[in-house]
């Protein structure tokens, strides 16, 4: 039997998502293997649903979505200088990593943007005793305009700093595993002395396309799926949702203020709220007509199914509704690289979404989106269906 | 406060105050595993969240105890220098053993701290199981030329490197100038900029008259000391950079010499390996921890531990 140790990023629901689907790909490919994953919430919401294999260990994980939460402000959060200070996490976690890997013999490493492996084994490749493989869905940390000199010079360093070690140690990742195409990457250098982003992933990453983690064709016929989910073909359903991080519950008051104003414009409007894993549905606003629900497993399949959806630029929820071909709105948090920067470039290409700012959007402004959205017809470039069967081929390499 | 309001990674499960002398100490436990672990204060430039890389590792298997030093952190910052002699933080430490219950540990110690664990061992070796002392200050080895040329009393000509900046009219004048400085040079590193942002908000939490008074404190003699090395009965292991700007990794080996210690050479590490090596220097510590506790089971009375040992860190 071959076992294999998944690291899958708990920031945002989208990783496990995605990494469930490489795992099961993976399955089919090496079925004698057997896979635990060293997860934390929310990541363990969807791999307990999943009946997945959680390693004990992992409730000594110290959390890193309450770290993100916790330098979180309305709709704003400065992820890279918020990934900086979780250094002392960052630590903790790769360290019982460490115990866990030293204890139990796995034939391969599995992290997807588990951060702390890969910036541990490559500044102590001696630490490494398995085939390893990274993946991530961006490269290159960038500045905020507003950051000035001393963000420039920040970011640079970090990507300096992860191009010396790959360099340095080109042993380390056996796999290096990109989670789009070449196109999806921004016209950015690393930093002022280093290389294009492109060219530099082009030459240290394989690509494996968009993994969605789900088959898109399942909900070619989205009138049974709509009646199956409880949505009526006279309906026009809104889904609100800031995906699993708690750091979306401004965006989700403002939607809701926004609810009446919508109503009166789309009379058959049915607008429902995801509060998500980590955000109480209770402490939300309650108005008539509106629905609030926890978290929603497969919400997915309600994305496939509705009229439009409201929610932040992250990237699982926005490549699935580009997948599923449903319009939406979103909105990057402030301060957020990832979101504005890699996340709408990848949007752009795709011809998808549409991008509001949060403190230039008052409710009626929203409300007014949403009636003009609703329904929309969407001419989005079609994304592939094959990325985790992509993922896993490179992944089996290593164990057959 | 700076660098220690970001959400830790492990909360202490015990916490309080000791007080010797009118002068008060804040210490806090975590875990409960044997043996205990005490983690040294460095000096008054930074409290116990020095050890943020340190903790939650340890505490999963051991219980550990830290405390903040007289002059940062939650403890006073009282304005005598006497109140920072070398045998007052040994007393603090001894006493926070006795608040958390502890009749004995294995002490870490890194800068300052690399001396008050020696001190420790000798004045109760019963009490000290072990000591891992890193970057040690100490008499003995040679200080770096640029440190030579310091005057820290006298009003200076200059306010650029060690010579202007570690001095006392200049920590009066700019002592945000002298908390950049010395981050910089405790964290040399490349690729460091999140620890010389801790360290200089950590020197930030004391106050130019509280650290001037530490550095006048009253300091055991180089024959003082060498008898302190020379008393000490239980293992102990120094690590020590030969990046170190701020203690050259001579003295480390001066120290190893005179106790009669493995020494393990990090190299291309600054003066703060728990900070900029933490992965490293968890698991090194670890392994003297083990050895301690594996010849204790073998019922061996532990002594010195004779080996040269060099580790290659990068």
């Amino acid at each position: 039997m071959k076992r294999a140790l998944f690291i899958s990023s708990p920031i945002g629901l989208g990783h496990a998502q995605r990494d469930v689907a490489v795992a099961r790909e993976l399955r089919a490919l090496v079925p004698d293997i057997q896979i635990d994953w060293l997860a934390q919430n929310p990541v363990t919401k969807v791999l307990e649903e999943e009946d997945e294999r959680i390693h004990p260990a992992s409730e000594h994980l110290a959390n890193e979505s309450r770290h993100f939460e916790s330098e979180s402000a309305e709709h704003d959060l400065q992820v890279f200088q918020t990934w900086r200070r979780m250094d002392e996490i960052l630590v903790a976690n790769f360290m019982l990593f460490h115990d866990v890997v030293t204890e139990d013999d796995y034939d391969l490493w599995i992290a997807d943007e588990g951060w702390e492996i890969d910036y541990f084994l490559h500044e102590h490749p001696d630490l490494k005793r398995a085939n390893y493989a990274w993946l991530t869905d961006f490269v290159g940390f960038l500045p905020m305009a507003d950051g000035g000199e001393r963000e420039a010079f920040l970011t640079a360093d970090y990507n300096a700093q992860m191009v010396e070690h790959i360099a340095a140690h080109p042993q380390v990742r056996d796999r290096a595993i990109f989670v789009g195409n070449p196109e999806d990457i921004v016209d950015e250098r690393l930093g002022p002395d280093l290389p294009m982003i492109l060219d530099w992933t082009e030459q240290h990453f394989d690509f494996a396309g968009y993994i969605s983690g789900f088959d898109a064709s399942e909900f070619a016929d989205r009138e049974a799926l709509r009646a199956e989910l409880g949505y009526g073909a006279d309906e026009k359903v809104c889904i609100v949702t800031v995906g699993g991080s708690g750091v979306g519950e401004s965006l989700l008051r403002r939607v809701i203020e926004a609810h009446p104003a919508a109503k009166r414009a789309v009379p058959e409007l049915r607008m429902i709220v995801v509060a998500g894993p980590r955000i109480d549905p209770d402490s939300l606003p309650f108005l008539d007509g509106l629905e609030v629900r926890p978290y929603v497993h497969n919400l997915y399949r309600h994305l496939a199914a509705c009229d439009l959806a409201v929610a932040q630029g992250g990237l699982t929820t926005s490549m699935e509704l580009t997948a599923n071909r449903r319009p939406f709105i979103y909105f990057p948090l402030k301060h957020h690289f990832e979101q504005n920067f890699h996340v709408h470039h990848r949007l752009q290409r795709y011809g998808a979404g549409r991008r509001m700012d949060f403190d230039g959007s008052p409710p009626d402004a929203i409300a007014e989106a949403i009636a003009q959205e609703i329904g929309r017809e969407v001419d989005y470039r079609p994304v592939e269906t094959d990325g985790a069967r992509r993922a896993a081929a490179r992944l089996a390499e290593m164990l057959n | 406060m700076s660098g220690g309001g970001q959400s830790r990674a492990r909360y202490p499960d015990a916490d309080g105050f000791v007080e010797r002398d009118g002068v008060r100490v804040f210490w806090e436990r975590y875990g409960d595993g044997d043996p205990t672990i005490l983690f040294l204060p460095a000096w008054s430039v930074c409290y116990s969240r020095l050890w943020k890389g340190q903790i939650p590792y340890f505490a999963r298997h051991h219980r550990v105890l830290v405390f903040d030093p007289r002059g940062n952190g939650r403890s006073d910052k009282p304005a005598e220098p006497e109140a920072y002699a070398d045998v007052e933080i040994a007393g603090d430490a001894f006493a926070v053993m006795d608040a958390a219950d502890t009749e004995r540990a294995i002490v870490v110690g890194a800068s300052m701290g690399g001396w008050y664990g020696a001190l420790m061992a000798a004045l109760r070796p019963e009490r000290i199981l072990g000591a891992f002392l890193m970057c040690p200050a100490s008499a003995l080895g040679e200080q770096s030329p640029e440190r030579q040329e310091q005057a820290f009393m006298d009003e200076v000509e200059t306010e650029e490197g060690w010579r202007g900046k570690f001095n006392r009219h200049y920590w009066l004048r700019d002592f945000d100038g002298f908390a950049d400085f010395f981050a910089g040079k405790v964290i040399n590193d490349p690729h460091s900029t999140k620890q010389v942002e801790d360290m200089a908000g950590w020197i930030r939490e004391t106050t130019p008259e509280s650290l001037i008074a530490s550095a006048c404190a009253p300091f055991s003699s180089l024959e003082e000391q060498l008898d302190v090395y020379e008393r000490i009965s239980c293992p102990v292991v120094i690590a020590h950079g030969d990046a170190d700007e701020v203690i050259p990794q001579d003295k480390g080996v001066a120290v190893a010499g005179a106790i009669g210690a493995p020494f393990i050479n990090l190299a291309g590490v600054g003066h703060a390996p728990a900070a900029r090596k933490p992965v490293k220097m968890n698991l090194l510590i670890r392994e003297f921890v083990e050895s301690l506790r594996d010849a204790e089971q073998r019922g061996e009375t532990v002594t010195r531990i004779a080996s040269e040992e060099s580790v290659a860190v990068q």
